[in-house]
């Protein structure tokens, strides 16, 4: 039996030591918005913040996981910045690589409000999107890194 | 997910809408003839929201949103109050044009324009003429505006949903007046798309998020090889595995069933399987090209021949001639296949991210013997599709498992899984060659292709039978390939190999003949003007014959697919060094007809087509091994990534027409452009793709 935080509530659940936490959180908790896309921690769809920090759900086992805080993208409030601004710039195709694109940029703020565009890119090339939402995406990110530099608040 | 008879049962006031072969047809939902096939219902419910249900899918395209909007828009209907949903599937759904209930051929919103308009005028006058009845006031004395009905003369609004009752005994209005454009509201009009908030809030249920109490998971352990099949199972390890519930041999591989995803997974490396041989099992990627260009010799059907291109090379002295080889490609949708099919005896439910209804309902017949109005399909969202997700291999995998297993089961496809599984945009041989004479005008074409045939062939010629250039001596020859390799639809097909081949050689032939690129293009579209307008804006835009950015070289591409013209510039830089490539800009001018419905969704299919068109130009490339795919997942099979997607810059232009598609067609010009930017720049005579840095550097030294 495991138990994690998921999005400020516990859940314990029973699954194979060495199963990701991404079918655990998927598969037996029914949190279906952190996305499979590769399994290898290549594309960046199953990104989650674990305390705090963005992983790949699907190179992390679930023991490793263990008694740990995680947010998804359900966590994050439907009014923030990023969540605003991916809505003006209407970002999504067909949505798939989208929570895990938000949350690697949301874990990042949360950490350094005021990264340099060579972050940005580090972070972003490891999320694949296969519909090319890049460009709008690089314009929503662009504008929420400046209105947190303005408001001087995260 | 609601079927025709509870949809009546629930709703208050709707119309069913149609395209019938003698025209379009919209009907009130209680007297739709049992021969019609609906391909939309729209619904007007009590608490005044519009649902639209819409028989194609949602893969990003934007269809809901785009045909949504077309009866908000007539309606007068606030946008914040239109829900879209997917349609069940069955006959009552089928695209009456295309006969099947299939979303592709870049075709949605130019199949509906019209009809959808008329519907949505026709809810707008019988609730009109509702209200004239209800309030006692004459129908001129009233307005539909913005979900309500305003008393002109006091101002006092009722919101439609007042007149629900009444409307429902309005008979439907023969002629409904149309809106002007001038008083459209929403066409037009970029409108916030109705799928966004779901998908940022990780609400949208995809085909691999399918549930159902007491499901069984199951993956499948596919050949290694094309054409292989599982002679021996040894699955008593596997069986030890806590969770498997079974594994048996199926008709593609041996499925490995258990009440976890992860216990599938344990069990699948525990297996032993002996596997059939197959003829390629020893090919590599040499054997392929070996292969292709060998057929290339071999003589094939002629598709088309005016003139006698053969005579006119004789007596000709600019004369050129290239073979080119472009390989498989594989679609990469980020939602790998996945389905939840759960086979009864009585009845058959079946949860999928299909392109191809009518094709799962057919497969389900066969496998399940259960006739059509048993088969229950729910659409979900498809994450990508770009073709792939118009096959169901991958559900008659899960309906073989659960018929034998008699469980609901969801299939999901690992990314290893659903690279092997092929389906490939197929690889392909071509000669072409070309005469041109002084004047600038090309005299002659002749273009042979080796590629195994889709849509009987002619799709694999697609962009060079039906070419708009003017070349008076033509002539296309196709040699069908037979191979086990599976092979399928893929963004553009056909014309991501034809465009490329045609538009890269078109400016070799003008360096030949000392002649701009553009103004070849020109020539030989004298008798095409909305062509001709296509490439001259493209031209204006990127300031096309003036100095680049620094250290740019700049090329140029144009196409006509799907009813659309479609002319793209790309700004290219070449480290010479290393042999990479950036293309940091892309200039884009497309021509899709009279209307442009929704500008910003064409602009994100634009930029979309390109990123994908770019991805297949540098980086993509199925390899083989063994008879095999080498490439195993997104390491190996790179697509794109977010700082190679150039920036793009779309305009859009509008031409007296029938309707041209949007999806499709902005993908073929990308790859030619680069390459073309690389041939003036750098001279680089470009035959195969993609353009890897090794690739690039063999051109470079063979160059110098
Ligand atoms: S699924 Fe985890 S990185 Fe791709
Ligand atoms: S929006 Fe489709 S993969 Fe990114």
């Amino acid at each position: 039996m495991f138990e994690i935080k998921v999005n400020g509530k516990w859940y314990k659940v029973s699954a194979f030591e060495d199963e990701p936490l991404l079918w655990v959180l998927r598969e037996r908790l029914g949190f279906t918005s952190v996305k499979f896309g590769c399994g290898i921690g290549v594309c960046g769809a199953c990104t989650v913040l674990l305390n705090h920090k963005a992983v790949r759900a699907c190179t992390l086992s679930i023991k490793e996981a263990n008694k740990k805080e995680i947010l998804t993208i359900e966590g994050i409030p439907s009014h923030h910045p990023l969540k605003r601004a991916w809505i003006k710039y209407q970002v999504s195709q067909c949505g798939y690589c989208q929570p895990g694109q938000i949350l690697e940029i949301y874990a990042l703020l949360l950490e350094n409000p005021s990264p340099s565009e060579k972050e940005l890119t580090e972070k972003l090339n490891g999320h694949l999107c296969r519909c090319g939402t890049y460009v709008r995406i690089k314009k929503a990110v662009k504008e929420v890194v400046k209105e947190l530099k303005a408001g001087g608040k995260k | 997910m609601i079927t025709r008879r509870e949809f009546l049962k629930i709703s208050a006031l709707t119309l069913a809408v149609a395209i019938t072969p003698e025209g379009y047809k919209i009907f009130r939902a209680e007297e739709v003839p049992s021969q019609i096939n609906p391909n939309l219902w729209i619904e007007l419910s009590k608490d005044n929201y519009l649902t639209v249900l819409i028989n194609k899918s949602e893969m990003g395209q934007g269809v809901y949103t785009g045909l949504s909007m077309i009866v908000a828009d007539e309606l007068d209907f606030p946008w914040e109050r239109v829900r879209a949903k997917a349609s069940p599937a069955g006959k009552l759904y089928i695209d009456p044009k295309m006969k099947e209930q299939l979303t592709g051929g870049s075709t949605s919103v130019r199949n509906m324009y019209f009809v959808l308009r008329k519907a949505g005028a026709s809810m707008r006058e019988m609730l009109l003429f509702a209200a004239s009845k209800k309030l006692g006031i004459p129908k001129k004395d009233l307005l539909a505006k913005g979900g309500f009905i305003i008393e002109k003369k006091t101002g006092k609004k009722h919101p439609y949903a007042e007149f629900l009752e009444e409307a429902k005994n309005i008979p439907l209005p023969k002629e409904p007046p149309l809106k002007k454009p001038e008083e459209f509201i929403y066409i037009g009009r970029s409108l916030p798309r109705l799928d966004t908030e779901e998908k940022i809030n990780g609400k949208a249920l995809f085909g691999i998020d399918a549930k159902i109490k007491g499901m069984l998971y199951a993956v499948v352990e596919r050949p290694p090889y094309f054409g292989g099949k599982p002679l021996k199972v040894d699955k008593s390890d596997a069986l030890k595995v806590p969770g498997v519930y079974d594994v048996f041999p199926i008709s593609t591989g041996v499925a490995i069933c258990g009440d976890s995803f992860w216990a599938c997974e344990k069990a699948r490396d525990k297996i032993k399987i002996k596997w059939s041989e197959s003829p390629l099992m020893n090919w590599n990627d040499e054997d392929f090209e070996k292969f292709f260009l060998h057929k290339l010799k071999e003589k094939g059907v002629v598709v088309k021949k005016t003139g006698d291109p053969e005579r006119v090379f004789k007596n000709s002295e600019i004369v050129l001639e290239n073979t080119y080889l472009l390989p498989y490609l594989y679609h990469a949708t980020l939602e790998p296949m996945s389905t939840l099919v759960w086979v009864k005896k009585e009845e058959c439910h079946i949860y999928v991210p299909t392109q191809w209804q009518t094709s799962v309902i057919r497969s389900a017949e066969k496998i399940t013997g259960l006739p059509e109005e048993k088969i229950k399909v729910y659409t979900t969202y498809l994450g990508g599709g770009f073709g792939r997700k118009a096959n169901v291999e991958f559900v008659e995998e899960a309906l073989e498992i659960s018929k034998k297993t008699g469980k609901p089961v969801k299939l999901i496809y690992t990314r290893e899984d659903d690279i092997k599984s092929g389906y490939f945009r197929p690889m392909n041989a071509a000669f072409i060659k070309a005469s041109a004479d002084k004047k600038g005008n090309l005299t002659a074409l002749s273009f042979k292709i080796a590629v195994q045939p889709l849509l009987g062939g002619r799709a694999s010629v697609e962009g060079l039978e039906d070419m708009l250039y003017h070349i008076p001596n033509l002539y296309v020859e196709r040699v069908d390939v037979d191979l086990p390799v599976t092979y399928w639809f893929w963004r553009a097909v056909g014309s991501t190999h034809n465009a490329f081949i045609l538009e890269t050689f078109l400016d070799k032939m003008a360096k030949l003949m000392k002649i701009d690129p553009v103004d070849l293009r020109l020539n030989l579209l004298k008798r095409e003007p909305i062509a001709r307008r296509v490439v001259e804006r493209a031209a204006e835009i990127s300031s096309w014959g003036k100095t680049p950015r620094k250290g740019a070289v700049m090329g140029f591409a144009y196409h006509y697919s799907f009813g659309t013209h479609v002319a793209e510039v790309a700004e290219v830089i070449l480290d010479e060094k290393t042999g990479k490539i950036k293309v940091p800009k892309v200039y884009c001018v497309i021509d899709h007809g009279p209307v442009t419905v929704h500008p910003d969704l064409i602009k994100s299919q634009m930029e979309g087509a390109i990123c994908m068109g770019l991805s297949m130009a540098l980086k993509e490339a199925v390899r083989f091994e063994k008879g095999g795919v080498k490439n195993t997942n997104f390491h190996t099979y790179e697509i794109l990534k977010f700082e190679e997607a150039p920036e793009v810059e779309v305009e859009i232009l509008n031409s007296q027409r029938p309707m041209g598609g949007v999806g499709e067609p902005g993908l073929p010009p990308i790859a030619p452009a680069v390459a073309n930017a690389l041939f003036w720049g750098y001279g680089l005579n470009i035959t195969r793709l993609p353009l890897t840095p090794e690739y690039v550097k063999t051109l470079l030294t063979r160059k110098g």
